[in-house]
């Protein structure tokens, strides 16, 4: 099959150094009997790959993340196997397994048992693969018992947008430890294919944000198991899409066991003819008695051209929890533009707070009030850029 | 000269016409009332005058301290210094009372050629506003009219008329749905805002407010047009007999 072979090409035309035996064998054999997903397959139905495979991909190697030097938490990269792969998902999906298989080195987070991080790190991805290139970069990040960390991981740069960088990133959220992971993806014409996969212990807090401001196309994984009793997770997402981009978000909450809560909110605002998807899946197996599981998606749409295909799913086995989903998507409010006006604000002022206030949700997530700042400075920008 | 000017005005909305040939006159310094049935042009007029777009103007023409007013869009009304208190306020979630007046007192400050004001005099200054309409510091931080009850949103236009301080402030059944306290309150804050340079337009359904804001001039809206106009005695007339003498006068006539 021509996909088939593709993707075996794709790992065939790989260096592999002797490491990660172990798991690269499980996931090559994944991906020989796998293809590339394209739009019959369930969760790519919305989002069209194959134009990127079609022409030819060529792996290149890259370590391209820098990083700043941080108090307390240990940074590097490593090629032990002991310590990447543990979480399930790198064999199980086929951009994971991809990744799995190719990539050469993790970069190893890892914050010691106690330790609280007082400052911040910031992960820099800048991307600048040429026409037809394809990377793979894998970080791994660990926050032991009761250690707390926040960190920042921006993608940007100015790829071809005929190249396509894969990332996974693993993060180990041990007990009674606390992460906060903000994500900026702004990747001009690129194309990103990234997934976060997520193991919360006992006693834990975790909040991801993920801010997306341009790409040709972003597929953003975020899966996140809750293992361990007395988890407390938010989970959002803000994406602003104009031209042609096409932006989808796949998000899987995973209650494996009682007293969790998880708290997830995806907002979007589209223009042009753009596309967006989400798909928010909240699982709750059937011992995760007393889950508190909420999730909303809102969308505004500023063209008539623009779509978004908006899919909240919550599967629910156990019997007593208390769970919500919804989602919407809608023009905005003529009403409420004509209150601004006729108070002296300008057409485009009082679109820009409205559209603000409905991005604030997400950000204010963020407590780092510098990044939420430079963020709604660039949700203004993308906003005089969508308007002409 | 005269503040406002409409002259034969018409306008419609989703195909039907209801202004047919209105004419009023306001001059700086004066109250004037409208007042009429249900369904006779009242909310339209006011629609129309702020810019709402949902609103066909059809014929006729308005002056606004001597410009045309539609040439202009509807922030520049407001900023030229016409103010509409809204029948229905709008809620707008997310946004805080403080930060919409931030950004509306700075546009109008703009415009008028005035110096922005620094945060501490822009505080202190919106401290005098409030207590003029008796409004809870709590509701200045909460977000535009989410969740505040009928009256508190009618005291919220009130008190964002004071801050911007027009020329000509219309006020849409500003009094509908408020119990006699809120009212006393509205249109005292109304009453302190009254000078001999600005004017008030003061639709109505009820005779009541006009107790309390007592205006120059009543008339009465009919079919899209004024049918009758006189003092503050009209209004006491049309409390005791209701709207169908009038009708039937036009009937007759």
């Amino acid at each position: 099959m021509m996909t088939t072979s593709i993707l075996s090409e794709l790992v065939a035309g790989a260096k592999s150094p002797a490491s990660f035996k172990g798991i690269r064998s499980e996931a090559e054999g994944f991906l020989a009997e796998s293809r590339i997903p394209s739009k019959k397959h369930e969760d790519w139905k919305y989002t069209n790959i194959k134009r990127l495979f079609d022409n030819g991909l060529n792996l290149i190697s890259a370590e391209n993340i820098t990083f700043n030097s941080v108090d307390g938490v240990e940074v590097s990269w490593s090629t032990d196997e002991a310590l990447v792969g543990s979480t399930s998902i790198h064999t199980k999906e086929a951009h994971a397994a991809l990744n799995t298989s190719l990539f050469e080195k993790a970069l190893v987070v890892r914050v010691k048992k106690g330790t609280q991080v007082n400052d911040e790190l910031i992960l820099n991805q800048v991307i600048n693969l040429k026409d037809g290139e394809f990377t793979a970069t894998r970080v791994l990040l660990v926050v032991e018992e009761n250690a707390s960390l926040k960190c920042q991981y921006h993608y940007s740069g100015s790829p071809s947008n005929s190249s396509l960088l894969n990332n996974l990133t693993e993060v180990f959220v041990s007990r009674n430890s606390h992460l906060e992971l903000n994500y900026v993806q702004e990747i001009g014409e690129g194309n990103l294919m990234t997934t976060t996969e997520v193991e919360c212990q006992r006693d834990s807090t975790f909040t991801t944000n993920c801010v997306q401001l341009c790409g040709s196309l972003i597929r953003n994984n975020v899966n996140i198991r809750l293992k361990g009793e007395n988890i407390e997770t938010h989970l959002n997402g803000f994406y602003m899409l104009n031209g042609r981009e096409l932006f989808d978000n796949h998000t899987l909450v995973d209650h494996l066991v009682p007293h969790c809560e998880s708290n997830e909110i995806y907002r979007g605002i589209l223009a042009g003819k753009s596309t967006g998807v989400f798909n928010g899946k909240v699982f709750v197996h059937r011992d995760a008695q007393k889950t508190n599981g909420y999730q909303s998606n809102n969308n505004i749409l500023l063209s008539d051209d623009a779509t978004m295909n908006s899919k909240p799913e919550l599967e629910i086995y156990a019997d007593d929890v208390r769970c919500s989903h919804g989602s919407t998507t809608g023009q905005l409010d003529d009403d409420a533009v004509f209150y601004l006006r006729a108070r002296g604000l300008d057409e485009f002022g009082a679109t820009a707070l409205l559209l603000t206030a409905f991005a604030s949700d997400v950000l204010n997530g963020i407590s780092n009030e510098e990044l939420r700042a430079s963020l709604e400075e660039k949700i203004q920008d993308k906003l005089k850029e969508m308007r002409g | 000269m005269s503040l406002l000017t409409i002259k034969n005005l018409s306008a419609r909305v989703q195909e039907k016409d209801i202004l047919k040939g209105f004419n009023l006159t306001v001059n700086p310094g004066e109250v004037h009332a409208i007042m009429g049935p249900n369904g006779s042009g009242k909310s339209t007029l006011a629609s129309v005058l702020a810019g709402n777009e949902s609103y066909e103007v059809t014929g006729g023409e308005v002056d606004f301290d001597g410009k045309n007013l539609f040439d202009m869009a509807p922030e520049v009304r407001a900023r030229e210094g016409l103010f509409l208190a809204f029948q229905y306020p709008v809620e707008i979630p997310g946004v805080s009372n403080v930060n919409f007046m931030k950004a509306a007192v700075a546009e109008i400050r703009k415009h008028r050629g005035l110096e922005q004001l620094v945060a501490k005099d822009f505080l202190a200054y919106m401290k005098e506003k409030k207590e003029l309409v008796e409004l809870d510091g709590k509701l200045a931080g909460r977000s535009v009219n989410e969740g505040f009850s009928g009256g508190e949103k009618k005291r919220n236009e009130i008190f964002q008329m004071a801050m911007l301080d027009p020329k000509l402030g219309i006020l849409d059944e500003t009094d509908s749905g408020l119990d006699i306290d809120a009212l006393r309150i509205v249109a005292n804050g109304v009453n302190k805002l009254r000078s001999k340079d600005n004017a008030f337009v003061v639709i109505t359904h009820y005779q009541r407010l006009l107790d309390h804001i007592v205006p120059d001039f009543v008339h009465v809206l009919y079919d899209g047009k004024i049918v009758r106009s006189g003092t503050k005695e009209l209004a006491l007339e049309l409390e005791e007999r209701g709207y169908d003498w009038i009708k039937e006068e036009l009937a007759e006539a």
